[in-house]
């Protein structure tokens, strides 16, 4: 099932939709601790990287995440949001790569309002989703609604994060996926908690033969039973204007 | 012809960070290394000279050799050898008992800052900072009370304590040293020409604590300012960092980054003597931003050059539109 009129308006108009509950339960809990479990494994490393300077503090992303958890892998077609994102891609959605991120507490956001591909590139879709409950102050998402549509460009350059006209932020509880274009303006905003923000960003892209890399998940290849898994995960071409879902 | 002056004033070139020191001698003592061993010097005439060469009139000199009062003994020599043309940043022993009257006792003979290489806070990043647990709290705070500015070179590790520093205390002025780069550990080195080198990629990855933008690789996707007016960079140091020989051009986009992000009122050039001296040359780096910066307009060119540092480091003589 696509999206519904209100998703799909949120969509075209705004460039961003919130779907709450989109992970719960028992699927949630073994998200988390896999999550935590495959962080704590790779937590000395970027210790290391910080203290040479060769990976951010500001943020830490677990390395290769879908070669660690089949959990994982499984996210990036996940019910609750992949028909959203075949519809809006015309079915010509692709996976581009996951972060795996948790973000510290900070009083400087580690990015500022930006957007992740220009106008010119192929529709680039995003979506969030929290592992914990992420308050207003605890490192949300942003988005400027309209920001997507080239007739709102350019945005105005500003100090504050909180200063950027028309913005939405989006507090969530654990398990609420955040979809967006990445046209559009959005940012982390400034996480003023003890906690840090544990989230799972999904990329996507429509299929275009300049991003086709039949080997970048080629070690999936056992586990994508699906003509359609295979597609998301470019072992196979997507044809043009095939509809999924 | 007040505004003549005026205008005069924010032309000259200013030197915002230089180092000079003299011979091992119970008169000036200091530490030594491999980079300033006890036989050499680097006397602040050498300077002056460079400068006077290259029409720069004045210079922040930046403490080298040691933390202690007697450390600074030729750092005083030369502020008082040469008032009005040169300004000092002192170091701090942060193992000391009486760290504000140290600094105070600095601030008597001309020092206006302080330059601080680490932060002491958690070395892990998903740690809770407590501003009032780091070593170096009662520097800044301090520096809060008697508007000391602080110059910072922060360590990769310290990278992400720094902002919470900036937080607490949004006035006081800082001064991030040679292009925002934190140096990672292990990545320091003396190269083959006895000058400092570090090891780090460009743009460098800790740009996400120190600036909070997303800038670096591709500038144009991003709409911010840096969230804390008080903050300059120096543009300098790039002998340092580049993969390249003069003019440096692989660093060309992370200049054109910091350009974007802090704007030329709070960009001061620098040349690091004398690390430079025999490369590039002192005259060469006066004419880096050309290299580097080549769109700026004349007048943030002068404010880069000199404006910046006189109105934000307050250089005694000189009109101060910062305050």
């Amino acid at each position: 099932m696509g999206a519904t009129p209100e998703q799909r308006k949120s969509w075209e108009d705004d460039g961003v939709l919130t779907v709450p509950d989109a992970v719960v339960g028992n699927e949630l809990e073994r998200l988390r601790e896999a999550f935590d479990r495959r962080a704590d494994d790779a937590k000395q490393d970027w210790l290391r990287g910080v203290a040479a300077g060769t990976q951010p503090a500001a943020f830490f992303d677990i390395p290769n995440p879908l070669e660690k958890d089949s959990i994982f892998v499984d996210l990036a077609d996940h019910p609750s949001y992949y028909p959203l994102l075949v519809d809006f891609s015309a079915g010509q959605v692709c996976m581009q790569f996951p972060q795996f991120r948790t973000v510290p507490p900070s009083p400087l956001s580690y990015v500022g309002w930006h957007f992740d591909v220009p106008f010119s590139n192929p529709l680039h879709m995003k979506v969030q989703l929290y592992l914990d409950d992420v308050g207003k102050d605890g490192g949300a998402f942003a988005y400027v609604p309209g920001s997507h549509l080239p007739e709102n460009d350019p945005l105005p350059q500003v100090r504050h994060l909180e200063d950027m006209p028309g913005h939405r932020t989006f507090p969530g509880s654990a398990g609420t996926a955040i979809l967006f274009n990445s046209w559009g303006m959005h940012t982390s905003m400034v996480n003023l908690t003890l906690k840090a923000r544990k989230s799972i960003i999904l990329i996507y892209e429509v299929f275009t033969e300049e991003n086709y890399d039949p080997e970048r998940y080629s070690f999936l290849a056992d586990r994508l039973v699906t003509a359609e898994q295979r597609r998301l995960f470019g072992l196979e071409r997507t044809p043009s204007n095939t509809r999924h879902g | 012809m007040a505004d003549e002056d005026e205008s005069s004033a924010r032309a000259a070139y200013i030197d915002s960070h230089a180092h000079v020191f003299s011979r091992l001698s119970s008169e000036f003592p200091r530490r030594t290394s491999d980079l300033f061993p006890a036989e050499r010097e680097e006397p602040v005439e050498k300077l002056l000279g460079e400068m006077e060469s290259n029409g720069v009139s004045q210079a922040v000199l930046v403490q080298i050799g040691g933390s202690s009062l007697e450390h600074h003994a030729y750092l005083r020599h030369c502020l008082k050898e040469y008032p009005g043309r040169l300004c000092g940043i002192g170091c701090v022993p942060t193992d000391s008992d009486s760290i504000p009257a140290h600094m105070d006792r600095l601030a008597d003979y001309g020092i206006i800052g302080f330059r601080l290489s680490s932060m002491g806070g958690p070395v892990d990043p998903l740690e809770p900072v407590d501003v009032r647990d780091c070593i170096t709290y009662p520097i800044w705070k301090h520096a809060a009370e008697k508007d000391y500015v602080l110059y910072l070179y922060p360590r990769a590790i310290d990278s992400h304590v720094v902002p919470f520093l900036l937080d607490a205390f949004p006035q006081v002025r800082v001064v991030f040293n040679h292009l925002m780069v934190c140096p990672g550990e292990g990545r320091l080195s003396i190269d083959d020409k006895g000058r400092p080198h570090v090891d780090v990629a460009m743009p460098p990855m800790t740009r996400y604590s120190t600036m909070g933008l997303k800038v670096g690789r591709v500038q144009e996707n991003t709409r911010g300012l840096h969230q804390y007016e008080n903050v300059c960079v120096q543009i300098s140091g790039q002998y340092a960092f580049s993969r390249e020989a003069w003019p440096y051009r692989d660093l060309a986009d992370w200049h054109a980054c910091l350009k974007f992000v802090f704007g030329s009122s709070r960009l001061m050039w620098a040349t690091d003597f004398p690390w430079i001296v025999e490369d590039p040359g002192y005259g060469r780096l006066v004419s880096i931003l050309e290299e580097l910066l080549p769109d700026l307009s004349d007048a943030e060119r002068a404010d880069v050059m000199g404006g910046t540092a006189s109105a934000f480091l307050q250089f005694p003589g000189r009109g101060n539109p910062y305050i």
